[in-house]
C-alpha cells in the first residue's frame, strides 16, 4: 500500500491492457479449433433461449390442458403436447433454465469444494493430504450416481437436494487435479521466493500458486457442468426429480409411458439435452487444446 | 511369486475398509434423513404396529453406536434388509435380478471395447483425415447423448416403427423356446439395450484409444520399428496398440460402476428384468430397504472388480508389483 494513487491507477490501466491482449490471444488460439467455436455459439444460443424463455413462448410451462392431449407438432404447438395437454415447446424452453442453473450451481459448488480440498491437500501434504485423498478415493471408486439417487430419494426430491447431491459426489475429480498441480508448483522458485519474503500460507496458496494451477480445473469445470446436467436429467428420468420445475429428464420420464403414441414427447427434450451436453463438451475440448497445446501438435 | 502374494494381500486390506465405509454411509443417510429412520429401514408401507415390533428387533431403541454395530454385523452376514412391499428379503430380490443385469453389462462391455478400440485405432492411423473425423464425431456424440434418451429413440425408430426388434423384456413370453431358438430370442431382445448401454463407453474408449495411440506412435521405439522396415500394420497393431492398451484396460476396469448406473437407465427404458428395473420400481414405491440394499451390493461389486483388475495388473505389468 506504499505506492501513490497515480502509480496504482497506472498499474491498473496496464493490467486492463494486459487482460485485453490476453483475451485476444486466447481467442486467436481458441478459434483455430472450429468445432470448439461452434460449441461456444451453440452454448450461447442455449443461454439466450433460457434467458428469453418468457418472450419466446406463449404458454406457461407445467400448466396442463393448454391444448388437447397428444397433439403432434403443429404451428401452435411446435413440439406437440403431452398426455395432460401441456405444451412441450414451453417446457423444453423453460427446461433450459433448470438444466443450466443446476449445471452451473452443482459444478460451481463442486469446483469450490474441490479447489479447497485440492489446495489444502497439495500445499500442506502429510497427514491432512493422506486423509483428504483417501476420502476422495472413496468417491472415485463408489457408484456415485447411485449414491446421489439415494440421497435425493431419502432427503426429498427437490431441486436444492439434487444440486447438493450432485456436488457431493463430484468434487473429488477437481480436488485431485488441483492437488497434482499444487504438488509441482509448490517447489518452484517463485513460491520459494514468496515464502522467504514472509508471505502467509493463505496468500501463497491463493495468489501465487492458484492462478498458475487453475487451468486444468477450468477445463474440467466445463465437463463437470455437462456431467451435472446429465446427472440431473438421469435422476429426474428415474423419478427422483423435482416435480415442480420444468425439467428435460422429467419430461423423458413422462414420455416413457407413451413412446408408442407420442414420439415427440421424448424426441425434443432429449435433443435439447444432447445439444447442451455436446456444446459443453466441444467447449471443454477447445479449452483443453488451448491450455495443453502440446497434445494437439502430436 | 512372493511379490504377487504381497500385492494381493495389500489390495485386499485396502478393499475391506472401503466396504465398511459404504455401510457407514448408508447408516449415516438413514439416520440423518428427515423423519423416523424406522420408516427408511422398512419403507413407507410399514404400519405403526409393525414399526413398533420391528423397532425392538432392529435394536432401534438402543443407543446409536449399538445400532451401528448391529447394522454392520447384519450387513456383513449378507442381510441387506427386508422389503415389506414385496414380502421378500432384499438380498433374494437382488439375486433374482442379478443374472439379467450381468448379461446386459457384459454384452455392452464387449461391444464397447471391441468397437471402441477398432474406431480409436482407425482414427489414429491418419489423424485429421476423413476417417478420423468420422470416428471422433461418433465419439463426441456418444459421450454427449444421455443413455436413456438414446434407448428411447432406438426403441421408437427400430422397434416400434420399423418393427425390427422386440419392444421390451428379455424373452418372448407365452412361447416356450428351447436350445438355440431360446438363445437367439434372448439375443434379439438384448440387441437394443446392449447397444444403448454400450454407446457412451464405446465413445469414451474410442477417444481414449485414439489419444493413447497418438502418444505411443510418436515414441522412439515406433520410429525404430518403422526404420527396421516393418509394414504399417505390424507397427500399428504389434507395437502401437499393445502399448496403447494400458489406459484402455484401466478404464474398462474402472467403468463397472458407471455401467451399473447406465444399466439402471437402460433397463428402465426397455423393461429389462434386471436390478435396474428393480431399483426404478423401488424408487417409485419409496421402498427404501431395496434402494439401500442395491447401493451396498453394487458398491461391493465395484470394489471387488477393481480389486480383481488391480491384481490382474500385477500379473500383466511387473512394474506395478514393486510400487
Amino acid at each position: 500500500m506504499s505506492q501513490g494513487m497515480s502509480v496504482s491507477s497506472e498499474r491498473q490501466g496496464e493490467k486492463k491492457a494486459l487482460t485485453a491482449s490476453k483475451v485476444g490471444m486466447f481467442w486467436r488460439q481458441y478459434s483455430k479449433n472450429r468445432a470448439a467455436v461452434a460449441g461456444l455459439f451453440l452454448l450461447a444460443a442455449i443461454c439466450v433461449i433460457a434467458i428469453a424463455a418468457p418472450v419466446i413462448t406463449w404458454y406457461p410451462p407445467l400448466k396442463s390442458a393448454v391444448g388437447n392431449p397428444f397433439v403432434p407438432p403443429t404451428a401452435n404447438h411446435p413440439f406437440g403436447t403431452d398426455d395432460l395437454g401441456r405444451d412441450i415447446y414451453s417446457n423444453v424452453v423453460y427446461g433450459a433454465r433448470t438444466s443450466l442453473v443446476v449445471g452451473l450451481l452443482a459444478a460451481g459448488i463442486s469446483a469450490l469444494t474441490g479447489i479447497f480440498v485440492g489446495a489444502t491437500s497439495g500445499y500442506y501434504g502429510g497427514k491432512i493430504d493422506d486423509l483428504l485423498m483417501r476420502i476422495s478415493e472413496i468417491f472415485l471408486v463408489l457408484p456415485t450416481f447411485l449414491l446421489a439417487l439415494i440421497i435425493v430419494a431419502v432427503f426429498g426430491t427437490n431441486i436444492n437436494n439434487i444440486i447438493v447431491a450432485i456436488a457431493v459426489v463430484s468434487w473429488p475429480r477437481t480436488a485431485r487435479l488441483l492437488r497434482a498441480e499444487f504438488l509441482t508448483f509448490k517447489e518452484r522458485e517463485f513460491v520459494e521466493a514468496a515464502r522467504v519474503l514472509g508471505s502467509r500460507h493463505i496468500d501463497i496458496m491463493l495468489s501465487e500458486i492458484l492462478p498458475n494451477a487453475i487451468f486444468p480445473v477450468i477445463v474440467n469445470a466445463s465437463l463437470e457442468v455437462a456431467t451435472a446436467i446429465l446427472t440431473e436429467a438421469g435422476l429426474s428420468f428415474l423419478g427422483a426429480g423435482d416435480p415442480n420445475v420444468p425439467s428435460w429428464g422429467l419430461m423423458l420420464n413422462n414420455a416413457q409411458s407413451y413412446l408408442r403414441v407420442a414420439w415427440w414427447m421424448a424426441a425434443f427434450p432429449g435433443a435439447m439435452l444432447l445439444l447442451t451436453c455436446l456444446s459443453l463438451n466441444l467447449v471443454g475440448d477447445g479449452l483443453n487444446d488451448y491450455f495443453n497445446p502440446r497434445l494437439k501438435e502430436r | 511369486m512372493a511379490s504377487i502374494f504381497r500385492l494381493v494381500t495389500r489390495r485386499i486390506m485396502q478393499a475391506i475398509p472401503l466396504i465398511f465405509i459404504v455401510i457407514t454411509i448408508n447408516f449415516v443417510i438413514v439416520h440423518t434423513a428427515p423423519g423416523d429412520p424406522t420408516y427408511i429401514l422398512l419403507g413407507e408401507a410399514a404400519t405403526k404396529e409393525f414399526v413398533e415390533a420391528m423397532r425392538a428387533r432392529f435394536g432401534l431403541d438402543k443407543p446409536l453406536y449399538m445400532q451401528y454395530l448391529l447394522y454392520v454385523s447384519r450387513v456383513v452376514q449378507g442381510d441387506l434388509g427386508y422389503s415389506i412391499l414385496r414380502a421378500q428379503s432384499v438380498s433374494s430380490l437382488i439375486m433374482e435380478r442379478l443374472p439379467a443385469t450381468l448379461l446386459l453389462i457384459f454384452s455392452a462391455m464387449c461391444i464397447s471395447i471391441l468397437v471402441g478400440i477398432f474406431l480409436g485405432v482407425t482414427a489414429s492411423r491418419k489423424p485429421y483425415s476423413l476417417r478420423d473425423n468420422f470416428a471422433t464425431g461418433i465419439a463426441l456424440f456418444g459421450v454427449s447423448t444421455p443413455t436413456f434418451w438414446l434407448g428411447q429413440m432406438l426403441l421408437i425408430a427400430l422397434a416400434i416403427y420399423a418393427g425390427l426388434f422386440p419392444v421390451t423384456g428379455l424373452k418372448t413370453l407365452r412361447i416356450e423356446l428351447m436350445g438355440l431358438d431360446y438363445v437367439l430370442d434372448v439375443l434379439h431382445h438384448l440387441a437394443l439395450p446392449a447397444i444403448t448401454l454400450a454407446a457412451f463407453h464405446l465413445a469414451f474408449i474410442t477417444r481414449l484409444t485414439r489419444a493413447s495411440m497418438l502418444e505411443v506412435l510418436g515414441q522412439d521405439f515406433i520410429v525404430t520399428a518403422r526404420a527396421k522396415g516393418l509394414d504399417d500394420r505390424a507397427v500399428t497393431y504389434g507395437h502401437g496398440l499393445r502399448n496403447a492398451l494400458l489406459p484402455v484396460t484401466t478404464y474398462a476396469g474402472l467403468s463397472i460402476g458407471l455401467l451399473f448406473a447406465g444399466a439402471i437407465m437402460t433397463e428402465s427404458v426397455f423393461a429389462w428384468p434386471g436390478m435396474g428395473t428393480l431399483l426404478y420400481d423401488s424408487l417409485r414405491l419409496r421402498d427404501y430397504p431395496v434402494l439401500l440394499g442395491i447401493f451396498i451390493f453394487v458398491s461391493v461389486m465395484v470394489v471387488v472388480s477393481n480389486l480383481v483388475v488391480d491384481i490382474l495388473y500385477g500379473f500383466l505389468d511387473p512394474r506395478i508389483r514393486s510400487d
